[in-house]
């Protein structure tokens, strides 16, 4: 399980992020090597009308795009709302808010200290990677996805 | 002496909008110009132009029982014409949007013949005849109801009321029915209701300033608007219902 040493913080702001936003604060954050793992969370946005009338529609929104972070692809299936992120240890807060106070110019933020991320597996953890699971994937992406998180190499 | 209703309690702003706006007697101020082609482009029931679809023939001509309350009741035009019955359902922002649910319900019954208003926690939606709807919506869009940013007209998929807003100020909508045009500041809806995408845009107008919607709003709001609790009469008034209504479940003797 994730080991209780490491810290984690969030990273609340008052509006829900563009896509231009959070791809400005991630280049700045994964460049830090004192991160270790960076959850984005948000509202889903699906890809089709998921009910009503016009179920299964195209869903075309400008909320749900691809950005670049350090080179990588990262498709944005969320409007992101939260930023968790876990860190090596307490000294990388200091840069996490100059970044913040960097990109949020036009509203305000907060950033909490806490425990934010999934610490045990759940059952769908347990049936989608085994007993034996590399616990720094826990909580990173829906178990039930199909896609894994983006992996960020050669940063560290 | 006459009864005189007096709609809610409260001593601030926000109480004394929700008293105006459910009073019939108050002319609600127009605030913009939505054609009706363009409410019925949004609620998507018809195409604009179409003759309305029946539910059953003209009551002059189906032949009505003889009824003292069919005599008593005059139908609305919608009725009289058999037309289907269709809805409109709005999300309204907490962030100080012009209206929300209970009390669009409220005004509604107070304001319109004929309708069935259905209040949920975050949306509210209005059912009646389909030509009476048309002539409804168009009221409740074009007045001081209404904001483009911080309500939404949502038929399915509405979620949006609680969240933060958006960096442009826009309430999130998972379908994006609505967008607003950075260029010239308008609120263009490009879907209908339920998410279908619309043959050309419709302008909803732009956005009201912070300031008009902290004067028109008719939600408490602690940090962005006016506190419940700084409202000492609405304050008193839930706390008496509360204690009335808490002592009744005891059977109190007296």
């Amino acid at each position: 399980m994730t080991d209780a040493i490491y810290p984690q913080v969030r990273v609340a702001p008052v509006r829900l992020l563009n896509p231009e936003t959070v791809e400005q604060l991630l280049n700045r954050l994964a460049a830090n090597p004192g991160i270790r793992r960076i959850l984005l969370k948000g509202q889903s946005i699906p890809v089709t009308v998921p009910y009503g009338p016009a179920r299964g529609a195209p869903n075309p929104h400008s909320r749900r795009q691809t950005i670049n972070v350090l080179g990588e692809e990262v498709q944005l299936n969320t409007h992101v709302g939260t930023i968790d992120m876990e860190l090596e240890s307490a000294d990388v807060l200091p840069s996490i808010r100059a970044a913040c106070e960097e990109v949020f110019t036009k509203f305000s933020f907060s950033i909490l200290e806490g425990r934010f991320m999934k610490t045990q597996p759940t059952v769908s953890d347990y049936a989608k990677y085994g007993p034996n699971a590399d616990e720094i994937l826990l909580g990173l992406v829906d178990p039930k996805s199909r896609k894994g998180p983006v992996i960020l190499q050669g940063y560290r | 002496m006459a009864y005189k209703p007096q709609y809610g309690p409260g001593s601030t702003v926000v109480a004394e909008n929700r008293r105006k706006y459910m009073n019939p007697g108050y002319k609600l101020e127009t605030v913009r110009d939505v054609t009706d082609e363009d409410i019925v482009l949004v609620m998507g029931h018809r195409a604009p132009g179409s003759a309305y679809p029946t539910a059953h023939p003209p009551l002059a001509e189906q032949g009505e029982p003889d009824c003292p309350i069919r005599k008593l009741v005059a139908p609305t035009e919608g009725a009289k014409a058999g037309d289907r019955v269709r809805y409109i359902q709005f999300a309204d922002s907490m962030y100080n949007a012009p209206s929300q649910p209970y009390l669009r319900s409220y005004l509604e019954a107070y304001r319109f013949r004929g309708v069935d208003p259905g209040t949920l926690s975050g949306r509210q939606i209005v059912e009646c005849r389909e030509r009476d709807l048309e002539k409804y919506a168009k009221e409740l869009v074009n007045t001081e109801l209404f904001d483009p940013a911080l309500v939404g007209i949502r038929g399915a998929t509405v979620h949006g009321h609680s969240l933060r807003l958006d960096e442009d100020g826009m309430m999130f909508d998972m379908l994006q029915r609505c967008v607003l045009d950075k260029k010239d500041g308008v609120v263009k809806y490009v879907k209908n209701q339920i998410g279908e995408a619309l043959d050309r845009e419709v302008k909803a107008g732009k956005p009201m300033d912070e300031k008009w919607l902290k004067a028109h709003t008719t939600i408490y709001h602690s940090v962005v608007g006016t506190a419940f609790r700084d409202d000492a009469e609405a304050v008193e008034y839930i706390q008496r219902i509360h204690a009335l209504r808490t002592k009744y479940g005891f059977m109190p003797k007296e």
